[in-house]
């Protein structure tokens, strides 16, 4: 018999807690659990029976903690874990007994928050599950997971290690959300788009804790859900270990998990084979209530869930180097701060999705998606539209993205159909359809709506549904032909009628080669909202189309009270106020000078100032009259202990302003460089603040830095010292542990490469130090830093 | 005793850094302020108190303390400040606290926008924590006279303790505490102690 018979036709009875058992059978405190697989082979056993026998249909290995991290016999482990579980169903002799074998976290968070990266856990995750499956589990369980991002990289190594059923379950806290920030809905997307086999809880406070989390699961997941409480808190009574909720109780709760829909019960810490017999009883009698199919189409990031479908979505446009060249420049210099800016940016505008295009003929477009991908997942909660005519940049990207992505896109061609429909079945995402085949795009609606319905078809080869397919038909522009936009509406009507799936548009086409293109846009968009339009991929700085947007929800009966609306509305206001103050900054600022602006530390005005200045001398004249000395100047009174580093740093802020206004003046390429310096946080440290506080320093002097990162092989660093030729190296730790990397980076180039320089610093060091591991200087703080490069480089 | 193992938390909006200390972890140390800089405070108070999620977790064991040696039950740490820390004490509550993985992001978010506005958050959450953790030590010393708190890394006791600690309190699970190979706790902003009771 094949668990996948039985789960979402009956309910489904896990065990329970593990640890606490093999503690009342003489586990010590520090001794590792999964060791008993082989030195209590017996006592483990006993275990997975007493379960079997109190009405358990799956027992759980105990691996929770088996993997290579922890064990240099893993296999043995694993083998003798599986089997223990196999013996006892065996034992048991009924039918409906199955092993799942258990995955538990890792014990490291991943990147960014921490230090190890998404395929490195995916191939610790794939060595434990092939061994899994390799002696025989009929199930995996990944549990007890509380970050979204190592979640997925559990199930990508499940997936590509085995064929069994995948069943899923996080931890998540009285809030409601992951450790790391991620709620129901974002898990039940991401997990759904993954194509596992049931997903649910675990662990966490308490079963009255985990009911109101369940019943979301209930409403927003078409798969069948798991729940398996702790026994509440853990306490000391007479020595021994206890919990503060009892069998009777923690039964209770399993009737109302039941009745409410949940498909498999079982339970975690401090809960027993009593625990599950009475959940059993009091069970087994409440008629099942078979998972139902929800039309529900979501995509997340690793803190939430947008759902397409209800109110319009708007999808920011602004990620995508078409027509600009300042966008294309900074692709082709790496600069991720400008994409994030642009990301943070339209954020701020209200846009709910972020579309991601960093296609550029010159550039990697595999390496730079993903570089982009994960540095806007690293600081902004949107999910993210993956947009890219490449499909090996759209795999990639979609591999570590940290939730369910929009794909943009798929379109009629059999080619591009045969390219993105496996990657979405095997890494999930909601697709953008473009209604254009082998022909071109149809003129008709009909024709678009032809299309459509043919990926639609195409689509469920994969199993991918039509929840997770998004019809684009494709605005075009009206100069060049009157008709479309009638068409593009008609069509938009048309394929929500006829086929019932989610429309899309990229509404700035609309009006390409006309003028005042925003007039066009924001009466297209409402328009096409009110033909039923989904999502908008548009300009969220475009004022018309933001004030078309909030008026049209209003109206459409989308903004409950016109709260919304009239929030904009006051909002709007205060930007006008806002620029009225920014007018007497201004005007005050007429009466100082750049070098002023600088020194308070004031960006916008530095800005402005710079340009007033360039339009007096030249672009030379302007750096070293007025944003050189104005520096030196911040900088001595830092040094003097007159102004503080959070000013220092705000004058730095402001003087890149003002050399970005100097850069446009300056016919390109014409920028000079005083020199390249290499900036690192060593090996193990990941604290980058002060090395990033230096690397702005620099750059406003004049320095071309090229910044590793942290947590940085003493050997990368070395590495790039020599294929960049770097005349000064710069290496940061902070903590006592991590010393011992700089001492050794330091050792690997003043062997290797004896011409270059290196400069240290951080909390931990002292100038003896820097002496003592051959450092060629020590710097106290950004300044100094700044100072000794100036003497190697001039 | 109660050896129970005590969860608290609060959202981010309910406890105050204390704006001196974050201050001086800037490295301001006279009272001068500057108008810029106020501004960004606030700015970055208030994102700071939507991201954090304040966490702990504490328990409180009996301890016996022998030749310069203090034995916790479920770890041994041979160590004179230690000792000299806990000595006429018979038991200690053992914490570890967070500001959650929210506060990591936000820090992180500021210092690839700002480099001076990543640095004030992270003072501010540096001052968070701080304050925080004065707050669950009082919870768990109660009426009860306590021993200042002693956190691994100071005074020689070695950063490896808080994987004993951690793996007592559970708090891989209760917190979402992990360490890396260096000992360094994620999310950043997070402390383990122990702190004496005496009696």
């Amino acid at each position: 018999m094949n668990i996948r018979d039985l789960l979402g036709k009956q309910r489904l009875y896990f065990d329970g807690g593990m640890g606490t058992l093999l503690q009342s059978a003489g586990l010590k405190a520090g001794e590792l659990p999964e060791m008993w697989n082989l030195t209590h082979a017996e006592d483990v056993k006993k275990i997975h029976l007493d379960y079997f026998n109190a009405g358990s249909n799956v027992v759980t290995t105990n691996t929770f903690g088996a993997n290579s991290l922890k064990f240099d016999n893993l296999e043995e482990i694993i083998a003798a874990a599986v089997k223990n579980a196999k013996d006892a169903a065996k034992q048991c002799g009924r039918e409906d007994c199955f092993v799942a074998f258990d995955v538990g976290p890792l014990g490291k968070m991943l990147e960014p928050l921490g230090d190890m990266s998404f395929e490195r856990a995916v191939e610790i995750f794939s060595q434990s599950i092939s061994l899994g499956a390799k002696h025989g589990a009929d199930l995996i369980i990944i549990e007890t997971m509380n970050d979204s991002y190592e979640t997925k990289a559990a199930v990508i190594a499940a997936k590509e290690s085995c064929d069994l059923p995948i069943f899923v379950s996080n931890v998540f806290d009285e809030n409601k959300k992951l450790m790391t920030g991620a709620d129901p809905k974002a898990m039940i997307a991401m997990l759904e788009g993954l194509r596992v086999d049931a997903i649910g809880m675990n662990c966490s406070l308490g079963p009255k804790q985990m009911l109101s989390v369940a019943e979301e699961y209930m409403k927003y997941s078409s798969l069948p859900v798991i729940v398996q409480p702790n026994a509440g808190m853990p306490r000391k009574e007479n020595g021994k270990t206890v919990f503060d909720v009892g069998a009777e109780e923690f039964s209770d709760y399993a009737v109302q998990m039941a009745e409410i829909g949940v498909s498999v019960l079982g339970g975690c810490c401090g809960t027993t084979p009593e625990y599950i017999k009475k959940v059993v009883e009091k069970t087994k009698d409440i008629p099942y209530k078979a998972p139902e199919s929800k039309y529900i189409t979501m995509v997340s990031s690793y803190t939430h869930a947008v759902e397409i479908g209800r109110v319009p979505v708007l999808i920011g446009e602004r990620i995508n180097p078409t027509g600009k060249a300042k966008f294309k420049q900074a692709l082709r210099d790496k600069n991720i701060a400008y994409i994030i800016n642009e990301g943070v940016r339209q954020q701020e505008k209200g846009v709910h999705i972020l579309d991601v295009n960093v296609g550029l003929p010159e550039i990697d477009e595999d390496e730079m998606l993903v570089t982009a991908t994960k540095e806007l997942q690293s600081v902004l909660d949107l999910p993210l539209q993956l947009d890219s005519v490449k499909a090996s940049s759209l795999q990639k990207a979609m591999r570590i993205y940290n939730g369910k992505p929009l794909i943009n896109s798929v379109n009629g061609k059999q080619e591009s159909m045969d390219a993105i429909l496996p990657l979405v079945k095997k890494y999930g995402g909601t697709l953008i359809a473009l209604t254009i085949d082998e022909n071109g795009i149809p003129d008709t609606a009909e024709g678009r709506c032809e299309i459509a319905e043919k990926i639609v078809n195409e689509c469920k080869k994969y199993g991918i549904e039509k929840k997770d397919i998004i019809v684009d038909p494709l605005a075009m522009t009206v100069s060049s032909d009157d008709q479309s936009g009638k068409v593009t509406l008609e069509s938009v009507r048309l394929i929500k009628q006829k086929l019932g799936l989610k429309t899309s548009l990229g509404v700035s086409n609309i009006s390409f080669g006309l003028p005042d293109r925003e007039n066009i846009n924001a009466l297209f968009t409402a328009l096409a909202f009110q033909m039923g339009l989904d999502c908008a991929i548009m300009n969220p700085y475009s004022a018309a189309m933001m004030r078309s947007y909030h008026t049209y929800l209003a109206l459409s009966g989308n903004d409950k009270n016109c709260l919304g609306y009239i929030d904009y509305a006051q909002k709007n206001k205060t930007e006008t106020v806002t620029v009225t103050a920014d007018n007497k900054v201004q005007e005050q600022s007429d009466v100082s000078s750049l070098q002023r602006a600088i020194i308070k530390g004031i960006k916008s005005d530095a800005y402005s100032q710079a340009k007033l200045s360039l339009a007096e001398k030249d672009a030379l004249c302007v750096i070293n009259d007025e944003i050189v000395p104005a520096l030196d100047t911040v900088g001595k009174q830092f040094e003097e202990k007159k102004m503080y580093l959070p000013s220092l740093l705000m004058s730095a802020e402001a003087a890149s302003k003002a050399f970005e206004a100097v850069k446009e003046a300056m016919p390109e390429g014409k920028s000079e460089s005083k020199g390249k310096i290499i900036l690192a946080t060593v090996k193990g440290d990941i604290h980058d603040i002060g090395k990033n506080i230096v690397k702005t320093l620099l750059e406003n002097y004049g320095y071309d830095v090229i910044d590793l990162g942290k947590d940085v092989e003493p050997e990368t660093v070395l590495e790039r010292a020599k294929t960049e030729n770097i005349k000064l190296v710069g290496l940061s730790a902070l903590m006592t542990t991590t010393t011992e990397a700089m001492a050794e980076t330091v050792r690997l180039i003043n062997e290797n490469l004896p011409a270059t320089k290196t400069v240290v610093g951080g909390a931990v060091l002292t100038k003896e130090f820097a002496e003592m591991i051959g450092a060629s200087h020590y710097a106290k703080d950004a300044m100094e830093t700044v100072r000794y490069a100036e003497d190697i480089f001039c | 005793m109660s050896e129970s193992l005590i969860f608290i938390s609060k959202n981010g909006d309910e406890t105050e850094p204390n704006k001196k200390e974050a201050f001086r972890y800037m490295g301001y140390k006279s009272s001068e302020k500057n108008d810029v800089i106020e501004e960004l405070y606030s700015d970055c108070l208030a994102e700071l108190k939507k991201a954090a999620s304040y966490k702990a977790v504490y328990r409180e064991v009996p301890i016996s303390l022998e030749a310069g040696s203090v034995d916790f039950g479920f770890c041994k740490i041979e160590n004179a400040n230690l000792y000299k820390n806990l000595s006429g004490c018979s038991s200690a509550v053992i914490f570890a606290a967070t500001l959650g993985a929210g506060a990591d992001r936000l820090i992180m978010r500021y210092s690839k926008i700002s480099p001076a506005e990543g640095m004030i958050c992270d003072c501010i959450a540096s001052s968070a924590i701080e304050v925080w953790c004065d707050e669950v030590n009082e919870k768990a010393v109660g009426e009860k006279t306590a021993k200042p708190r002693f956190s691994p890394g100071y005074g020689g006791v070695s950063l490896t303790y808080q994987k004993d600690i951690l793996a007592f309190l559970d708090a891989e699970r209760k917190l979402g505490i992990t360490l890396n190979d260096s000992m360094m706790m994620s999310p950043k902003k997070s402390v383990t102690a122990f702190i004496g009771i005496k009696g």
